[in-house]
């Protein structure tokens, strides 16, 4: 099953413990489904900049963006 | 495949353009000042004068401000074998028909934020709400976005240039930016462009 559509990622296993107790009580099927969550969302912070209106707003005091 | 040979068909990139980004208060002004005094020619506007931030000057082109939010981009053409300012923020912007080499400026964040700091006091523009460490936490982002735009595009290369080195030893740097962009400058000048004088906002260490 080489190129399958999952891959298999290695993390320490009292993290792995903490992520499956908060995603049973946050309600995901699975701690997988949980952990690609968390990290899409964290992956849009370093892939979507239009998003950063933190940086925008000093890059306009800063009169470096009209 | 065909994508590929369609874009090598398509795209005439001419000369790099010599793209001078980071941070802004991150010593993108110092190395603007480095390039045009080893022999480059800047494209700019001079629309923004010296003043006590920036004693030496800019070095800005004024159009760039709107380079997010402009369509025609085809000025930026202009700075084909020139070097242009632009900051990290902006260069997910930057039109793909030309090939850009970028130096990229790192400072300190506490040192960038605190020089950011003093300069919104005196302009006394509007600042955002953001606290400090969602600043700087906004920032290390803005990082690693630029880095990861520069790996993806294949018109793109990437230098990083410590600012706090540059200004202990400026020779180093100067050898460095001077072959990123083809060997041809006058490194003794790049040297003498810096002024450990302007290094005002010190971190701790």
């Amino acid at each position: 099953m080489l190129g399958g559509k999952n891959v298999k990622v290695k993390i320490d296993r009292d993290l792995y413990d903490r992520l499956r107790k908060v995603s049973d009580v946050a309600g995901y099927a699975t701690t997988e489904e949980f952990v690609a969550h968390v990290l899409e969302k964290e992956m849009l912070h370093f892939e979507d900049a239009g998003s950063d209106d933190d940086i925008r707003n000093k890059l306009k005091g800063l009169g470096y963006i009209s | 495949m065909f994508e590929f040979l369609k874009r090598v068909f398509r795209r005439q990139p001419g000369e790099p353009i010599v793209v001078v980004s980071g941070l802004p208060r991150s010593g993108t002004s110092m190395l603007m000042k480095m390039l045009e005094s080893g022999g480059m020619e800047i494209l700019s506007d001079s629309e923004r004068a010296a003043d006590i931030d920036n004693p030496k000057g800019y070095f800005e082109y004024g159009r760039i401000k709107d380079l997010e939010k402009e369509t025609d981009k085809s000025y930026i053409r202009e700075g084909r074998g020139k070097v242009l300012k632009v900051i990290s923020f902006l260069i997910k912007d930057l039109p793909d028909d030309n090939d850009y080499r970028v130096i990229f400026m790192r400072r300190d964040l506490d040192e960038v934020l605190a020089s950011q700091n003093k300069m919104i006091h005196r302009l006394g523009t509007t600042d955002t709400t953001a606290t400090e460490a969602a600043m700087k936490e906004a920032y290390r982002n803005d990082i690693v976005r630029t880095r990861l735009l520069c790996r993806d595009r294949p018109n793109f290369e990437l230098i990083e240039i410590g600012y706090k080195p540059t200004i202990e030893n400026p020779a180093p740097t100067a050898r460095s930016v001077n072959a990123f962009v083809g060997g041809h400058l006058n490194e003794a000048a790049m040297r003498e462009a810096v002024d450990g004088s302007l290094y005002r906002n010190r971190g701790k260490s």
